[in-house]
């Protein structure tokens, strides 16, 4: 069976939101730290140009009067960093800061151009941001300070972590809140079919004639269909049922007259004309009575066998009453098959009636299984060889070679028993006589 | 023996009641069910073939409403159909016993004896009462194991007393169920047949005469 379709829409919307949430938290991460390092960018270039507007040149060194512009470089350790160079890579000053610390500066580039900045967002070692800016200080073209300002990458990355850390966290309570509100919206969306689904059990378990009226309007019409399409069903059981009958009453009374006729009559080809119409009557008998083989049904009520063995008895004893035979019935009360109430009538009807004509004096009806249903119809009568129980059977499944009298009713309950994938057994029963078995699929 | 037969198909009524008279029988018929309901409640019968499907009144129903109306004369069904589904609710209805057509005439003779017999408590078909036998298949009578020769009326006579045993049988009720509407009901042509009985029978005489009622059977020394 495939999967249901709450868990297809479930696993449908999970995947799909789960896709898009997931892209989205890329995109944000990554534009966040996009931001972070621009911010950084700029604080440092902020850093470098007070530290161009308070330096103050002798000519011969560089040095800053006073306090420098941002306290954290007088602060050993503090996390800002700065560095002066001149051509070839002379150190011309180096903040406070950095004198204890082991700042790695990057090499002072000569290939800087003046008026450059250059970023690096990323150093090995310490974990730094670095941004350095070439300018050319004084008259001469050669005269190049390069400033370098570096700064600690951990309260950055600090940031960036809590970040990622309520970004992952919102994503997940929306991705879980959306998962929730879509099996809800499924769930409750989805309840008309399965009042649906449960209406048609009862309606194969015949517990109601028809669905309820009150479906959404998607499935008002499905329902109707299916109203339509079992009262359809139910009719034209019923009729055909019905036209069988007919044709039954009809082939079979003119048979009664031709044969009452030939009775009468002396004729010389009576006897042949009396076989002829022996086949023709067990013929017509065994045909219509396959043709009514109702077979298995899709909508209908369990019958309950107990009962329908009780009445069958009950029948049989006034039919057979003066053998004065004792018929019982030895049926669990609550035992039921699906299957059409007459079918099964038909095969324990001729099974007990068989019975009925072989036995001594006492039938009884038992159930040996109830899945499969195997019922049993015992009697102790003289029973059935057993070289002879195969041709009983092969007999009964050969309408062409059938004469009257001559297992019509065993062929009946063979034909009907294949149209519900069962079979029949024949054994010696516990009584001494035969042991006739129904085993229902 | 009254027999009433409902049967709709002409052909097959004309010869039930052709066979029937053969066999001794006097036969009323009915052509649907609406009729065999007008005749079950107005005569007295000793049995009904009655076919299934009937015209105006289908014969489940005609069954029902003769058993509401108190008659309990025995039922023989006939039916084209065969299910036992019919053959169930006929019986239910208040058949006796039941016949898929098309059938041999002799079992539907069969049966009707049987169901005659069984009616009146026998369960043999051979009617035993001391020495005397009334053998109901083959249409015999043994006094002590010897065959008496009985004409085909008073054969009739002498099982539609043992038949009804123990009771007072008139001699219109013989009438009626031993002859056609026809018969002359004023001769003494019953008593004719009772004398010629009891001649036959002899030593054994079974048939009291019950004055100013009727005859009664029975072995018993008269009072």
């Amino acid at each position: 069976m495939k999967a249901g379709i709450q868990t297809r829409l479930l696993i449908l919307t999970t995947v799909v939101l789960g896709t898009f949430l997931t892209l989205a938290g890329v995109v944000l991460d990554r534009s966040f730290k996009a931001s972070v390092l621009t911010n950084a960018e700029e604080q440092l270039r902020i850093v470098i140009y007070s530290l161009m507007g308070a330096v103050e040149d002798d000519g011969t060194s560089l040095r800053f009067d006073g306090a420098l512009p941002e306290p954290r470089l007088s602060q050993p350790e503090s996390g800002l960093y700065a560095t002066v160079t001149a051509r070839h890579g002379l150190t011309a000053w180096q903040s406070p800061s950095a004198l204890t610390s082991s700042v790695h500066f990057p090499e002072s580039s000569d290939s800087l151009a003046a008026g450059d900045f250059v970023f690096f967002s990323f150093d090995e070692q310490a974990a730094r941001f670095i941004l350095s800016y070439a300018v050319i200080w004084g008259d001469t073209e050669d005269a190049v300070l390069t400033f370098t300002v570096a700064t600690d990458q951990q309260p950055f990355q600090a940031e960036i972590q809590g970040f990622r850390r309520n970004l992952y966290v919102g994503l997940g309570a929306v991705t879980v809140f959306f998962v929730l509100a879509q099996w809800l919206a499924v769930r409750v969306g989805l309840r008309p079919l399965r009042t649906m689904a449960a209406e048609v059990r009862a309606l194969e378990e015949g517990q109601r004639e028809s669905l309820s009226e009150d479906y959404p309007k998607e499935l008002q019409g499905l329902a109707e269909n299916l109203d339509r399409f079992v009262a359809h069903e139910h009719r034209s059981r019923s009729r055909y049922r019905r036209a069988m009958e007919d044709l039954a009453h009809s082939l079979k009374t003119p048979l009664a007259v031709i044969r009452n006729a030939l009775a009468e009559g002396a004729d010389q080809q009576q006897e042949l004309l009396g076989e002829q119409l022996d086949r023709m009557e067990s013929t017509v008998t065994h045909q219509l009575s396959r043709a009514a083989v109702s077979g298995p049904v899709v909508v209908g009520r369990a019958v309950n066998v107990f009962t329908l063995v009780d009445r069958l008895v009950r029948a049989l004893e006034k039919a057979y009453g003066d053998r004065g035979l004792e018929l019982i019935n030895e049926l669990p009360p609550d035992l039921t098959v699906r299957a059409d109430e007459r079918d099964v009538m038909e095969m324990l009807g001729n099974l007990l009636e068989n019975a009925c004509k072989y036995t001594h004096s006492k039938i009884e009806v038992r159930a040996l299984s109830t899945t499969p249903v195997i019922i049993e119809v015992a009697d102790d009568g003289p029973g059935i060889d057993p070289e002879l129980r195969q041709e009983v059977l092969n007999r009964g499944t050969r309408a062409d070679v059938l004469q009257p009298g001559q297992g019509i009713g065993l062929a009946m309950v063979q034909d009907l028993l294949a149209a519900y994938k069962g079979h029949l057994e024949i054994t010696e029963s516990s009584l001494g006589g035969a042991s006739m078995r129904l085993v229902l699929g | 023996m009254r027999i009433l037969v409902v049967e709709d198909e002409p052909n097959l009524r004309a010869q039930l009641k052709t066979r029937l008279n053969d066999s001794g029988y006097v036969v009323d018929v009915a052509e649907d069910g609406e009729e065999g309901l007008y005749f079950g409640r107005e005569y007295e019968y000793d049995a009904a073939i009655i076919d299934l499907g009937l015209p105006k009144l289908d014969g489940m129903a005609l069954i029902a409403q003769l058993r509401a109306g108190e008659r309990d004369f025995p039922v023989l069904v006939l039916t084209a159909r065969g299910n036992w589904q019919d053959k169930v609710e006929g019986l239910e209805a208040g058949a006796d016993d039941y016949l898929t057509k098309p059938f041999q005439p002799e079992e539907l003779l069969a049966r009707l004896n049987a169901l005659l017999r069984r009616a009146a408590g026998y369960a043999s078909p051979v009617l035993e009462q001391g020495d005397l036998k009334l053998d109901t298949a083959r249409k015999e009578v043994r006094v002590a194991d010897a065959l008496i020769e009985l004409t085909a009326y008073e054969y009739k006579v002498l099982e539609y007393l043992m038949l009804n045993p123990s009771r007072v049988v008139s001699k219109t009720e013989l009438t009626d169920h031993l002859y056609e509407q026809d018969f002359d009901r004023d001769s003494n042509v019953i008593e004719v047949f009772v004398g010629r009985l009891r001649k036959k029978l002899d030593p054994v005489n079974p048939i009291r005469t019950v004055r100013g009622q009727g005859y009664r059977f029975s072995l018993e020394s008269p009072a």
